[in-house]
C-alpha cells in the first residue's frame, strides 16, 4: 500500500514551479502559439441578431477571396439563432487579414425575431419566448422542510432582504481555441482545455473519426476556470476547416467572441427571509430566487436548472422553504464557473446572516460560531478573527467617523473536492533520468510541480531531476481538471507510481536501497532498456471536503462611493499540502477573482438591441494590481486528511465578506453585486431619482 | 481592420492632401486603431503625422508653455517642471490609460479622441452619433453618460487633458487649410454641444498643432473618481485652477469632465469665488451652480454627488 | 482616392511644385533652387504604402527580420503570425490588457496597437530577448523565485513592463510598481507576487507572506 513519506523535503515546501522558466522566457508554447508547417488562420462569423431565423448563408464570395483556403457553415439549412454571437460560419486563410475580409464577404439572409435579454423582462408573461415550447420562467414549487410558517412565529428576530449577483464571465486570458492538423485520417489538436479527453471524444464524435485516431495535446494553457471542457463549436469548426483546406488551422477566439459564446456564471436574484430564536440560533429560512443561465436554462419546475444554488448553503436551519428557478434569455449559455452556484449562494446567505446578527445585536463572528455546524470552520473563525484583529476592527455598523468609513465582514465556504481515477506512467532510463507521463492538465494550478515534488521525495531525488510531461491523450488518462479534483487525483497516483518504481527498481537491480544516492547505481543495472512502470490513484491518500473562512476590511469613501478593499485574511483547509508555493498562489487567485465579482464584474446586455454591451476589458472590468488589498493567507496543515483540492473553495466567500464589510462600514446594505460607487451612493440616499 | 494605404506627412499641407476625403491622421493610434478594429472607422489611407517638424516639443517661455500636438502623454507626465508649474495638467496626464498607452498617445490625439460610449463603440449598433436616428443610451444603459447635453446624444467627453487645459485657460492651435485657428478648450469642443455626430469642433483635414498654456501664477489640481483604482475611465473628473493669495481666490476656473458632451464649466461658479476665502458653505454654493442644470438619466444620477465631492476637494487642495 | 490623385502623391514633379511656390522662371537664384530641391525631397518622402503587402524590416532582440506585410498588420501580428516570436500574447487586441507588451526603444507599448510598419527603425525587445547567454534576467529570475505566475499567459507582458520600469527607475516604491504595471491584467491572480518579484528584482528585502499552521495544534 502506498503512503505519504514521513520525511518530506519537497512535499509541503516552497519548491519552485517547475515550468516557471519556460513561461518567463516565452519558450512555453500554448495552443495559440504552435505553428505547424503551412498553418492557416481561422475565424468565425457570428450572428449579429440576438434572435433570428437564418434562411440563407452564401459563402461563395468569401471562399473566392485571395488567401482563403476553406469556408464552412456552422450548421446546414435553415435555423434559428438565439443569442447575439451565435456561430454561423467559419473561414480559414493564409492571414488574419484575409479572414477578416472573408467574414465581411459572407452574405447572410435573416429574419429578425422578437427577443429578450434581461431576466426581469423574460419573467413577464408577455415576454417573447426563448424556446417556443416552454415559458422563459415558471414559478417554482417551493420545497419545505419542517414547518417554516410556524417557525417564523417562534423567532425572536426576523429579517428580510433582497440580494443579487450578476452574470460573470470566465475570461481566461488565453481564449478558447485549437490548432488542428490532419495526417491522413488522424487528427492532432493542440487545444486550450481543462480536459484533453473531453476534447478528443468530442472531436471524434463530431467528425466521425475513431477516438484512437484523435490526439489532443495541451502542454501549456492560459486558464479555464471551468469553461474549457469539450472541443466546443470552435473546435469542431477548426477541424472541419483543416480537413477542407488540407492544412493545419489555428482558430482561437477573439476576446469579443469570448465574452459572448463560451460560458458564464448564472446570475441570481434572491429574496430571503430568515429568523433566529433568542439564543441566536437560526430557526427559519425562506428563499425565493431566480437567475439566468442564458439560453441554456434548465427546467423551471421544482428549482432545478442552471441558476440553482445550494441553500441555506453551509448552515443547517431546521425549518426551510426553498423555491428556485432559472429564467431563459437570448444570451450565451452558462457553463461551470469556479465553484458553480457557490459564490451566489454564499453572497446571499452570508449577507442575511450579517443582517440578522446586526438586528439581534450579536457580533457577526459570534453569530457564526453559534450556527456554523463545521468544527473545522469554527476553529478557522477563531484563528482568523484573532489574526485579522476582528475585535479591534469591528464597530457597530456605520459608526466609523469621517467621510471615509471603514468596516469589516466575514464569510465561510465549503467545497466537495475529492479525487480519483488518475493513471500515470514512469520511464526510468539506465542513466538515471526519469520521465513521468500523465494525461492530466496544468492550468497554472501547479500540477506539474505537484508531480515533481512527490516524485522527488519518494525517490530521494530533486524536483529538477524529474521530467514531467502532462497534457497529451497519448499519456495515461487522468480525468478533466474541474471540481478542484486534480491534485487529489494526481497526487495519489504519483505516490503509487513512485512506490511501484522503487519496487520495480529494487527487483531489477537486485539492490535493497535504490533511493537518493543509490539511484544512479540502481538505474545503471537496468542495462540498455528503460524501465516502464505504471501507477494509479489509490484510496487513503486523498480526502474530500474543503472549507475555509475569509475576513475582509474595506474603506468606503461615502462622498464618492469608491470602495477600497484594504485587507483580506483567509484561513483555509490545506489537507496534506503538496506544493506550498503553487497552493498559496491558488488562494490568492481565488480571492482576487472573488474581489472582481464583488466590485467590478458584470455582463451587460442591452435590452433594446439585444447585444452584449461590454465584450471587452474596457467595460468588463477585471481587478488589477492597483486594486489589490493586503492578502494574508493561512493554510491549515491537516496531513491526516490526505491531499485535497483548493482551487474553488477559496473564491466562494470573498464577495460575501467584502459585501458584509461594506454594509458594516456604511450602516446600510448594498445587496447587489457588483458594489459600484453608483450603488453605494444610492444606498446612502445621496442620489436623486431621475427627473 | 479594413485594408488601407499608409503615408507619412512631411508638412501640414501634405498631410491634408494625402488624407484626401477618406483619410485619417495617425498619431499614437490607440483610439484610431481601436475604432478601425471594430470597423467604426474605415479610412482608405492613414496619414502618419508624427514626423511633422516641430510638433513634438515642450517649450517654456516667460509667458506660456507651448506643448506640441505630438508630445506624448508620458512626456507630460514625467516633466518635473511641468508638474511644478501646472500640477493639474501633470496629474491629468498621469491618469491617462496605462504606461503602455501614455508612451505612444499624444496630446493632440487625447484631445481629439472619439466617444467611449459603449453604443457608439459597438460594431453592430448604429447610434445617433454614427448617423443613426436613436441615442440608445437615453433609455437604457447610461451609467457612464452625460448629465448635460445640448442635443440628443448623451455621450460625454472623456479627455482628461481637456479638463485640466480648460481650467488652465489653454489655447489649442489648429491648422485649418492654410491658416491657424486659435481655440479655447470650450471652442475646441463647442460643435459637440449642438451636433450629435460631432466629437469636437474639428473638421476633416484640420490638424492640431500645439497647445499653449499661459503662465498666470495659478495653483491647479486635477482629481477623478473611477470604479477601479487605475487604468479606468473617470466616472467624473474635475480640474480647478485659481490664483490664491492670502487665502483669497481670484480668476478661478473649475471644469468637470465625463459629465457633458463638452468640458463642463459655469462662469457664475467661477465668479462666485472671486476675492473670497474658501469655506465649506462657499464650496457647496460653487458646486450647486455647477450641477444646477444636471439632468440625470435612469442610471447616472450618482455622478452629481461625485461631482460635488470632487469640486469641494479640488478647491480645498488649492486653498491649502 | 482616384488613380490620378494617387499619381500626384507618388511623385511630385518639379514643375507642379514650382507652381505651388509661385516661382516664375525668371527667378533662379541658387538659394531658391536649393530650397526647392529640399522641399521636393520632403514631398517625395510622403510615399504611399499599400494597401498590398510591403517589405518591412524589424529589429527584434538585436536581429533584423524581413517580412512582407500589409500596412494594417500590427506589430503583435507580425511577431506572432508572420514570425516565430510567440512570447507576446494576443489577449484583447484592444490596448486594455498588456499581454502583448514589448519594448520599443526601452518604452513599453502595446504591440497590438502599433502598426508593424511603424515599428521599423526602432529597437524592439520581446520576452525572448531578455536572457543573456542563456542566463535569465534578474526580473525573470525574480518572477520564478516569488512564483509571480500561474498559467503564464500574462507573464511575458508583466515581465516586459517590470523590466522597463526597473530600467527607468531601479528603486521603485510599491506605488510606482503599481502605477507602472497598471496596464497589465492577470486572471489567475498573480498580482501580489508580481509586486514582490518587482521589488525583489529591485533589491528590496522581502518578508515571507503566508503561513502554514498545524490544525492539530489549534485550540
Amino acid at each position: 500500500m502506498p503512503s505519504w513519506p514521513e520525511k518530506r523535503s519537497y512535499i509541503g515546501s516552497l519548491a519552485k514551479r517547475v515550468d516557471a522558466p519556460a513561461k518567463v522566457s516565452g519558450a512555453a508554447k500554448y495552443s495559440s502559439d504552435v505553428q505547424p508547417e503551412g498553418w492557416l488562420y481561422g475565424m468565425i462569423l457570428r450572428s449579429k441578431w440576438p434572435k433570428a431565423k437564418i434562411t440563407k448563408i452564401n459563402l461563395e464570395k468569401a471562399a473566392r477571396l485571395p488567401g482563403i483556403k476553406a469556408a464552412v457553415l456552422a450548421r446546414e439549412g435553415e435555423r434559428i439563432v438565439r443569442f447575439y454571437g451565435e456561430e454561423l460560419a467559419a473561414v480559414a486563410g493564409l492571414t488574419k487579414q484575409a479572414c477578416l475580409d472573408a467574414l465581411r464577404a459572407i452574405e447572410v439572409e435573416a429574419q429578425p425575431l422578437p427577443f429578450v435579454v434581461r431576466e426581469e423582462d423574460a419573467r413577464e408573461e408577455s415576454s417573447p419566448r426563448v424556446w417556443d415550447e416552454q415559458p422563459n420562467y415558471s414559478r417554482p414549487q417551493p420545497r419545505d422542510r419542517g414547518d417554516v410558517d410556524k417557525a417564523f412565529g417562534e423567532c425572536a428576530a426576523v429579517v428580510e432582504g433582497f440580494y443579487s449577483t450578476p452574470v460573470q464571465i470566465h475570461h481566461p486570458l488565453e481564449t478558447h481555441g485549437n490548432t488542428i492538423s490532419w495526417t491522413g485520417d488522424n487528427l492532432t489538436a493542440w487545444s486550450s482545455t481543462q480536459g484533453i479527453s473531453s476534447v478528443r471524444d468530442g472531436l471524434a464524435g463530431n467528425l466521425n473519426v475513431p477516438q484512437n485516431q484523435v490526439r489532443v495535446i495541451c502542454e501549456y494553457m492560459g486558464g479555464g476556470f471551468g469553461a474549457k471542457f469539450g472541443p466546443g463549436v470552435e473546435g469542431a469548426l477548426a477541424a472541419r476547416l483543416s480537413q477542407a483546406a488540407k492544412a493545419p488551422v489555428k482558430l482561437m477566439l477573439t476576446r469579443f467572441d469570448q465574452a459572448l459564446a463560451v460560458g458564464n456564471r448564472p446570475s441570481s436574484f434572491q429574496k430571503i427571509k430568515m429568523g433566529a430564536t433568542a439564543d441566536g440560533k437560526l430557526h427559519a429560512y425562506q428563499l425565493e430566487s431566480f437567475g439566468t443561465a442564458g439560453i441554456g436554462a434548465g427546467s423551471s419546475e421544482g428549482g432545478s436548472g442552471g441558476a440553482a444554488f445550494p441553500a441555506p448553503y453551509i448552515y443547517t436551519v431546521p425549518n426551510t422553504r426553498i423555491a428556485q428557478a432559472s429564467v431563459a434569455v437570448d444570451a450565451g449559455s452558462a457553463r461551470a464557473f469556479r465553484a458553480p452556484g457557490n459564490p451566489p449562494a454564499s453572497f446571499g446567505m452570508e449577507s442575511i446572516m450579517d443582517d440578522l446578527a446586526v438586528k439581534m445585536d450579536i457580533d457577526p463572528v459570534e453569530f457564526r460560531l453559534r450556527n456554523d455546524p463545521s468544527e473545522v470552520r469554527q476553529k478557522e473563525y477563531r484563528l482568523g478573527a484573532e489574526r485579522f484583529g476582528w475585535k479591534q476592527k469591528y464597530k457597530k455598523p456605520g459608526t466609523s467617523p469621517g467621510p471615509i468609513k471603514t468596516g469589516v465582514g466575514c464569510a465561510g465556504a465549503r467545497w466537495a473536492t475529492g479525487g480519483g481515477g488518475t493513471q500515470a506512467q514512469a520511464q526510468v532510463s539506465p542513466d538515471g533520468s526519469i520521465e513521468i507521463r500523465c494525461g492530466t492538465q496544468d492550468l497554472g494550478t501547479g500540477t506539474k510541480t505537484v508531480i515533481a515534488v512527490i516524485a522527488a521525495d519518494l525517490l530521494g531525488l530533486k524536483p529538477e531531476q524529474i521530467q514531467v510531461r502532462v497534457g497529451d491523450t497519448n499519456y495515461p488518462p487522468s480525468g478533466a481538471s474541474g471540481g478542484s479534483t486534480t491534485c487529489p487525483s494526481v497526487a495519489p497516483a504519483i505516490c503509487d507510481l513512485c512506490t511501484n518504481v522503487l519496487q520495480e527498481l529494487q527487483k531489477h537491480s537486485g539492490l535493497a536501497e535504490v533511493r537518493g544516492e543509490n539511484w544512479l547505481a540502481a538505474c545503471k543495472k537496468l542495462g540498455v532498456d528503460p524501465l516502464l512502470v505504471s501507477g494509479k490513484w489509490q484510496e487513503g491518500l486523498s480526502g474530500s471536503g474543503a472549507g475555509g473562512v475569509q475576513f475582509a476590511e474595506v474603506a468606503v469613501d461615502t462622498d464618492t462611493g469608491f470602495v477600497k478593499v484594504k485587507k483580506i485574511t483567509c484561513i483555509q483547509d490545506g489537507g496534506l499540502i503538496v506544493s506550498k508555493l503553487t497552493c498559496e498562489s491558488q488562494v490568492n487567485g481565488g480571492i482576487i477573482m472573488g474581489l472582481g465579482y464583488a466590485l467590478y464584474e458584470e455582463r451587460i446586455m442591452d435590452r433594446h438591441s439585444g447585444v452584449l454591451l461590454n465584450p471587452n476589458f474596457e467595460t468588463y472590468k477585471l481587478p488589477a494590481l492597483a486594486d489589490m488589498p493586503e492578502i494574508d493567507v493561512v493554510l491549515l496543515d491537516m496531513p491526516e486528511r490526505g491531499v485535497i483540492g483548493i482551487g474553488e473553495p477559496v473564491t466562494i466567500p470573498t464577495a460575501a465578506a467584502i459585501g458584509n464589510a461594506v454594509a458594516n462600514a456604511l450602516g446600510v446594505r448594498v445587496g447587489s453585486l457588483p458594489i459600484t460607487p453608483a450603488k453605494v451612493l444610492a444606498a446612502l440616499g445621496k442620489v436623486d431619482k431621475p427627473a | 481592420m479594413k485594408s488601407f494605404q499608409y503615408a507619412t506627412a512631411a508638412s501640414p499641407a501634405g498631410a491634408r492632401h494625402l488624407a484626401g476625403d477618406n483619410g485619417r491622421f495617425l498619431a499614437g493610434g490607440i483610439d484610431l486603431l481601436g475604432e478601425m478594429k471594430e470597423y467604426i472607422s474605415q479610412p482608405d489611407i492613414l496619414v502618419n503625422v508624427k514626423a511633422l517638424p516641430g510638433l513634438d516639443r515642450i517649450e517654456a517661455s516667460t509667458t506660456a508653455w507651448t506643448i506640441g500636438a505630438n508630445v506624448t502623454i508620458s512626456q507630460l507626465e514625467e516633466n518635473a517642471e511641468l508638474k511644478r508649474v501646472f500640477p493639474a495638467l501633470q496629474q491629468a496626464a498621469a491618469e491617462v490609460g496605462s504606461k503602455q498607452i501614455r508612451n505612444v498617445a499624444t496630446v493632440g490625439g487625447n484631445l481629439a479622441q472619439h466617444s467611449r460610449c459603449w453604443y457608439y463603440r459597438h460594431r453592430d449598433i448604429l447610434c445617433l452619433k454614427k448617423g443613426g436616428d436613436t441615442c440608445y443610451a437615453r433609455n437604457a444603459d447610461n451609467k457612464y453618460h452625460s448629465l448635460f447635453t445640448g442635443n440628443t446624444c448623451i455621450s460625454p467627453v472623456v479627455s482628461n487633458l481637456a479638463v485640466a487645459l480648460g481650467a488652465l485657460d489653454a489655447t489649442v492651435v489648429v491648422q485649418r487649410e492654410d491658416k491657424p485657428l486659435r481655440w479655447s478648450i470650450a471652442q475646441f469642443y463647442a460643435k459637440a454641444w449642438e451636433n450629435p455626430t460631432a466629437h469636437n469642433s474639428l473638421e476633416p483635414g484640420d490638424l492640431i498643432l500645439k497647445v499653449e498654456v499661459p503662465l498666470a501664477q495659478q495653483r491647479s489640481a486635477y482629481l477623478q473618481v473611477s470604479e477601479k483604482s487605475a487604468f479606468d475611465w473617470a466616472l467624473v473628473s474635475c480640474a480647478a485652477a485659481a490664483k490664491v493669495e492670502g487665502g483669497k481666490f481670484s480668476k478661478a476656473r473649475i471644469v468637470l469632465g465625463a459629465v457633458s458632451n463638452v468640458p463642463h464649466e459655469v462662469q457664475a461658479a467661477n465668479d462666485l469665488l472671486e476675492g473670497k476665502v474658501l469655506d465649506d458653505g462657499l464650496a457647496e454654493k460653487v458646486a450647486d451652480l455647477l450641477v444646477a442644470k444636471a439632468h440625470a438619466h435612469s442610471e447616472n444620477g450618482y455622478k452629481v454627488p461625485i461631482a460635488r465631492a470632487l469640486i469641494r476637494r479640488a478647491l480645498t487642495s488649492l486653498a491649502a | 482616392m482616384s488613380d490620378s490623385t494617387k499619381q500626384d502623391c507618388l511623385t511630385v514633379s518639379r514643375r507642379a511644385f514650382l507652381k505651388t511656390f509661385g516661382t516664375s522662371a525668371a527667378v533662379a537664384a541658387t538659394a531658391q533652387v536649393e530650397a526647392v530641391a529640399e522641399e521636393l525631397q520632403k514631398a517625395n518622402q510622403e510615399k504611399i504604402y499599400g494597401p498590398e503587402t510591403v517589405p518591412i524590416t524589424l529589429q527584434v532582440n538585436g536581429s533584423p527580420i524581413k517580412l512582407q506585410v500589409e500596412p494594417r498588420v500590427t506589430l503583435l501580428e507580425a511577431l506572432r503570425n508572420h514570425s516565430h516570436f510567440t512570447g507576446a500574447k494576443e489577449v484583447c487586441d484592444r490596448a486594455t490588457c498588456g499581454a502583448c507588451t514589448v519594448l520599443l526603444d526601452d518604452l513599453p507599448i502595446y504591440s497590438c496597437s502599433k502598426l508593424a510598419l511603424e515599428a521599423q527603425g526602432h529597437a524592439i525587445t520581446t520576452v525572448e530577448g531578455l536572457a543573456e547567454n542563456g542566463q535569465l534576467s534578474k526580473v525573470q529570475q525574480a518572477f520564478i523565485d516569488e512564483d509571480a505566475l500561474m498559467c503564464g499567459y500574462c507573464t511575458p507582458g508583466f515581465v516586459m513592463s517590470v523590466t522597463a520600469l526597473l530600467k527607468k527607475n531601479p528603486h521603485p516604491t510599491a506605488e510606482e510598481v503599481q502605477h507602472g504595471c497598471a496596464g497589465n491584467l492577470c486572471r489567475c491572480g498573480t498580482y501580489p507576487r508580481v509586486l514582490r518579484a518587482a521589488l525583489k528584482a529591485a533589491g528590496v528585502p522581502l518578508t515571507s507572506q503566508t503561513e502554514v499552521i498545524s490544525y492539530a495544534k489549534l485550540a
